[in-house]
């Protein structure tokens, strides 16, 4: 890549003809262009710094197809603003918040510079100094994408700015220095004009459904999930009103009925985090879902387990025994996870296209992705065959309960409850067993770039959805596409559903910003980011189409109430064999 | 947790239940009448029954009794009620072995281990006492093997009817004629129409209309088996052809041919092209170079000035075979989970395929190109050239094909490639037969890693792909059944036989793709990149009940209701048109066309 030197725009080259190009044929450049080009900006975003007569390059090995245009740092996204037309049609769909050639700053994942005449090279942390003028600027991205762009022609100290800006603003230190909170600071100050016409803080409404998806913010929204799934032994429970017992729970989580409140408040001493069981869902036969910390206290150990189980017994009609589930000793630790992504980026990012193609299949599997994917579903189905065939109530218990628990406990309602393989049942999975539940987004997606707390049980979440997808293409009303744009959303710091450790976290961080703001908050508890969920911010209604699976048969079609598909169960057993064949990465 | 897991699976799994008076009647119990009742085709006879244990890899020892005609092997088990555990056409079988001896202590451990040529293998326990097994052995040996015993294959004992006549679908010169031949640069030629020329081609062949019969025989001698360069097709627009033949007789010392040199640059000039003849030689260049040694070799460019030689790195039949072998390894009777993926790999199955199909996509993208025409070969020209060319034409002109979905192309092929069924070894008994290999199911391989990139293109489903490979087995049909037009021209097939398509063609919606969307004159090329490979479960590991899907599967079971829906409108529309006219009302009738009655469908469900 460091032998492309298009020659330099000379005094003559404006006035003459075209010459034509030297050396190499097959390279035409196209002139750079003088007219004037607008980043398209959101409210709150500010530019921070833009070079000229940028090349982007778009294939490896030529220049033929490579773009000229604007590059542009603003506070919430790099931006490459051009009038040529893209060479190669790729997607079928827009989004309305990020151009085509647009990178939001959180998908960053190392930035890198390059003089090629001095042959130096130098990735760029935040506050760095760069001691020569970049002819090269690569941009790794934690999507797996890698975008180049060339300043041969651009001026070369603008160039080195540019890159410098990039550097700072996408590794920011502070939570607050994230875009969403300029970007809702700044619908608070106009809340009499309706900022870009966007109306948002809630659950939104997926393509083409007018349902909404319940947050799991609120009392009722829980209240109403015990009555869909018959939960009747079940109650919800607002100890944690203001987050007074955990920082790191919802306000309001379920509890069987015959825990008092007062006996949740002395037991949460002893549990990591001061986490309680929290119930997930109950079974048609009366099986309860349960995920809970351990009990750090040693002494208490024994007695507090044996009263929780014996309340969730209790909650179930046939009194059947409770199940329990280490997580922490059958799976795959979540460092494991992130070194096996690691592995995997490698794999599909760096090495040389041909090299791997030859050792594709091992080297596939030597990542383990598969293998931990595979892990997954398959413990998860046998704790559903326990639930739904033996009848017996499962807890899950991990640690800090805010990890593997989210995971499976939403992977176990998707085999066993159809509701959840529609979109708004899905979306409200994910705000009950991971949003809501303290699943640490910011650290794990690593929104600050502090790379220490970083995995990808989210992407390996969505990976296993997918293979079920595949598996059954008819259970989900959701599409491979749905799939990809959800998780290019945790990449997107704009919306508040995918930018915190905690509810708790959002509520502390959004407050305080709010007052370093002068943003009369109101009754309000913390800011009202706007979220992920409601996709007509990113989609315009006919790209949410895309989101449909047409080969779903929904709940109405006979040969899903028969019962062949309405459960995983008789199936089960596919996951002992089917994932590792499941190779393709797209 | 592994004892939780097997809990939930069925007992078994039995394929094929199409006669569901079978499964009613032996809940009775068992008894010798209900022999009679085992599913039969018209002309097929029984011969024997006995009872069996049946060493099911899955499940167990399951007691049954096995049957055995003079077209299948049929298992019925004992304990249970569900009809067939196997169904197996005697052509399936590879070969048969007795295990253990009179003497051989142990639980089942005397009995006959059966070989199957469809990625399984069977295994039969039977009471040691009184030589029980002999005649089993015999029986079996017999009617598997016909052709080494004597007796005819089934397929001319076959006396099944159909509405359809499939051996009406190839017309060699309709085919041609489709294609714009003869014109003024190509003729059909009978140089070879009684075989004399050479007796592995079809007795239709197009060549250069610039080359006489007499050059085509003097040509004949310096290629391999007197396999000439011979059109198979050509482009519509840029009217390049692909050419296939077999390699010339080079030899250690170089020979030469004039005729050869000439003929070739015939072909070249046919487009009006002045660029090289581009010459795809499948085989890895080292080994075209060690034909030599036997008297083969290439078309080097110091004697053939105006040609280019490509070698496109695909192995040779032994090495397909044993690749299967190791497939079927680690596929049967268990999967091999913990190094799957790196097992998988070692097979080369899929690189394989992958040489395969890139060998197509580069003589399809040559021709598509409008660059030059194309001269396909290997050693014979009947394995991997006939992959190749079949297959470069699937690419390019995949929408002719799927018009007419009994597969012109196999057949246009298989026309005038002889040796892809004897890789099958028909009936023989012969199972170490170094001539056989999975050529014809590596094509298929390659036909399913299109259709499952192109889900769309393609008018049959993986359905029709299984049925074709299954009864290039079963000897039910005779359309595979011999390797030259000339074989089946001596055994009167088409009079004698029955031919797949009529079978296929009499039932089209079993094996419609219902995702299938017409489109014209798009090449589709696919990408053959180990990325994008994929193994062909429900093909390799279907005999594998822990594998298999949910059942049935609802996408299909969907399309089969909105056909049987289709069809009961129609059927309704048709009477409602027949009172009509009997009143001889005014013609209302033309408002229920089925198209209109779709939106009604959706209302059921």
């Amino acid at each position: 890549m460091f032998s492309l030197k298009p020659p330099r725009p000379t005094f003559k080259s404006y006035l003459l003809p075209p010459a034509p190009p030297p050396q190499d044929e097959d390279r035409s450049i196209p002139e750079p262009k003088i007219k004037k080009l607008d980043p398209v900006l959101l409210p709150g975003e500010i530019v921070v710094n833009e070079v000229n007569f940028v090349r982007k390059c778009i294939a490896t090995d030529t220049s033929q197809y490579d773009l000229w245009g604007k590059l542009i740092c603003s506070n919430f996204k790099i931006s490459f603003i051009t009038d040529d037309p893209m060479p190669f049609q790729k997607f079928h769909y827009t989004n309305l918040l990020l151009g085509e050639h647009d990178v939001p700053l959180t998908c960053i994942e190392q930035i890198v510079t390059v003089n090629d005449n001095k042959r130096k090279q130098k990735i760029l942390g935040p506050n760095q100094k760069l001691k020569f003028n970049p002819t090269e600027l690569i941009i790794y991205c934690k999507d797996f994408r890698i975008v180049r762009f060339r300043f041969d022609e651009a001026g070369p100290e603008s160039a080195k700015k540019v890159c410098l800006a990039i550097a700072h603003y996408s590794q920011p230190t502070d939570l607050q220095l994230l875009f969403a909170f300029e970007y809702v600071g700044e619908k608070y100050h106009n809340t009499a004009k309706n900022i870009n016409g966007i109306d948002s803080g809630s659950g939104g409404i997926p393509g083409g459904n007018s349902q909404k998806t319940p947050l799991f913010e609120t009392f009722s929204d829980w209240d109403r999930e015990i009555k869909r799934t018959g939960a009747s032994e079940w109650r919800v429970c607002s100890i944690n009103e203001g987050y007074m017992i955990s920082t790191c729970l919802p306000e309001y989580f379920v509890v069987p009925s015959s825990l008092a409140d007062q006996d949740l408040k002395l037991y949460s001493h002893s549990v990591f985090g001061r986490r309680m069981p929290l119930w997930c869902w109950n079974h048609s036969n009366g099986s309860a879902l349960i995920r809970m910390a351990l009990i750090k206290d040693v002494l208490q150990q024994k007695k507090i387990d044996q009263r929780i189980c014996t309340a969730i017994t209790k909650s179930h009609p046939q009194r059947s025994d409770v199940y329990k589930s280490d997580l922490d000793k059958n799976l795959p630790s979540i460092q494991e996870i992130q070194a096996a992504f690691v592995k995997l980026k490698q794999l599909c990012v760096d090495e040389p296209y041909e090299e791997t193609e030859v050792k594709w299949l091992s080297s596939l599997e030597n990542t383990r992705w598969l293998e931990y994917v595979r892990a997954f579903l398959k413990y998860s189905a046998e704790l559903v065959y326990v639930l739904e065939s033996k009848h017996l109530s499962v807890i899950l218990r991990e640690e800090e309960g805010r990890d593997l628990s989210c995971f499976v406990a939403s992977l176990i309602q998707v085999m066993l409850d159809p509701h959840f393989r529609t979109i708004t049942g899905f979306q409200s999975l994910i705000q009950k067993e991971w949003v809501m539940a303290g699943y640490r987004f910011l650290d794990r997606c690593n929104h600050l770039n502090r790379s220490a707390k970083e995995s990808p049980l989210f992407l390996l979440f969505l990976d296993s959805i997918w293979q079920l997808l595949e598996q059954y293409p008819a259970a989900f009303e959701f599409s491979e596409t749905y799939l990809m744009l959800l998780y290019d959303s945790t990449r997107i710091s704009l919306f508040g559903t995918f930018l915190f450790n905690s509810p708790h976290q959002r509520v502390k961080q959004s407050t305080e910003f709010a007052i370093s703001k002068n943003i009369q908050l109101g009754d309000e508890k913390g800011l009202k980011f706007p979220s992920v969920w409601d996709w007509s911010l990113q989609f315009a209604a006919k790209d949410r189409t895309l989101f449909n699976n047409p080969l779903y048969i929904g709940k109405s079609a006979p040969c899903v109430q028969n019962g062949s598909v309405k459960s995983f169960k008789r199936t089960k057993k596919n996951y002992s064999t089917n994932y590792t064949l499941h190779s393709r990465h797209r | 947790s592994s004892s939780m897991a097997s809990a939930a699976t069925p007992k078994y799994n039995s394929r094929s239940l199409e006669n569901d008076s079978i499964r009613r009647s032996s809940r009775d119990g068992f008894t010798r009448d209900l022999c009679e009742e085992i599913p039969r085709l018209p002309g097929e006879t029984r011969i024997t029954d006995k009872e069996v244990i049946y060493i099911c890899p899955f499940n167990g020892p399951i007691k049954g009794r096995v049957y055995i005609t003079n077209y299948r092997l049929y298992l019925r088990s004992f304990e249970t009620d569900s009809g067939a555990l196997l169904d197996i056409p005697l052509g399936v079988i590879a070969r048969v072995e007795k295990m253990g001896g009179a003497s051989s202590r142990g639980e089942n451990s005397y009995g006959l281990d059966i070989t199957c040529k469809d990625m399984r293998n069977l295994r039969f326990a039977l009471k040691q006492e009184g030589h029980s097994r002999r005649d089993i052995f015999e029986v079996l040996t017999k009617y598997a093997f016909p052709r080494s015993h004597g007796l005819p294959l089934f397929a001319f004992l076959n006396e099944e009817k159909f509405p359809e006549n499939g051996w009406m679908v190839y017309n060699p010169i309709e085919e041609y004629r489709r294609q714009g031949l003869p014109n003024d640069q190509w003729r059909v030629s009978f140089v070879n129409k009684r075989f004399e020329m050479c007796e592995t081609y079809p007795s239709i062949l197009v060549v250069p209309y610039h080359s006489t019969d007499d050059d085509l025989r003097k040509v004949a001698t310096f290629r391999s088996r007197n396999r000439i360069p011979v059109l198979s097709w050509i482009h519509p627009e840029n009217k390049n052809v692909i050419m296939r033949c077999s390699q010339p007789l080079v030899g250690m010392g170089g020979k030469r041919n004039k005729d050869d040199e000439k003929y070739l640059d015939i072909i070249r000039e046919a487009n009006g092209q002045i660029s090289k003849l581009a010459i795809f030689d499948a085989r890895p260049s080292v080994n075209a170079v060690a034909n030599k040694a036997t008297g083969g070799g290439y078309e080097s460019d110091d004697v053939y000035h105006n040609a280019e030689i490509f070698f496109l790195d695909i192995h040779n039949i032994h090495v397909m075979r044993e690749s299967l072998r190791k497939l079927k390894d680690i596929v049967y009777p268990n999967v091999e989970e913990s190094h799957w993926l790196s097992s998988l790999e070692s097979t080369h199955w899929l690189e394989h395929v992958k040489f395969v199909l890139t060998g197509a996509i580069q003589v399809a993208d040559k021709v598509a190109s409008g660059r030059s025409s194309v001269l396909v070969h290997c050693s014979d020209g009947w394995d991997r050239t006939a992959q190749l060319t079949s297959l470069a034409m699937l690419i390019l002109v995949y929408c002719l094909i799927t018009a007419c979905v009994n597969c012109t192309v196999f057949k246009l092929e298989s026309n005038t490639s002889p040796c892809f069924f004897q890789r099958i070894g028909h009936g023989e008994k012969n199972h170490a037969d170094t001539d056989r290999s999975p050529i014809f199911l590596q094509f298929m391989d390659c036909v399913w890693q299109m259709s499952k990139q192109f889900p769309t293109a393609f008018e049959f489903n993986e359905q029709f792909l299984i049925t074709i490979l299954d009864n290039l087995y079963s000897c039910r049909f005779g359309t595979f059944l011999f390797n030259s037009e000339y074989a089946r021209e001596k055994e009167k097939v088409m009079m004698k036989t029955l031919s797949l398509w009529s079978m296929i063609n009499s039932d089209k919606g079993k094996y419609t793709n219902p995702f299938y969307t017409k489109e014209l004159n798009r090449a589709l090329y696919p990408v053959a990149s180990m990325r994008h490979l994929e193994l062909w479960v429900n093909y390799y590991i279907r005999w594998n009940t822990r594998m298999r899907q949910q059942q049935p599967d609802p996408v299909e079971q969907r399309y089969m209701e909105l056909l049987a829906l289709r069809d009961e409108y129609v059927k309704r529309l048709e009477e409602m048109k027949m009172t009509n006219s009997a009143k001889l009302t005014s013609p209302s009738a033309s408002s229920s066309a089925p198209s209109q009655m779709m939106p009604h469908v959706q209302t059921h469900f």
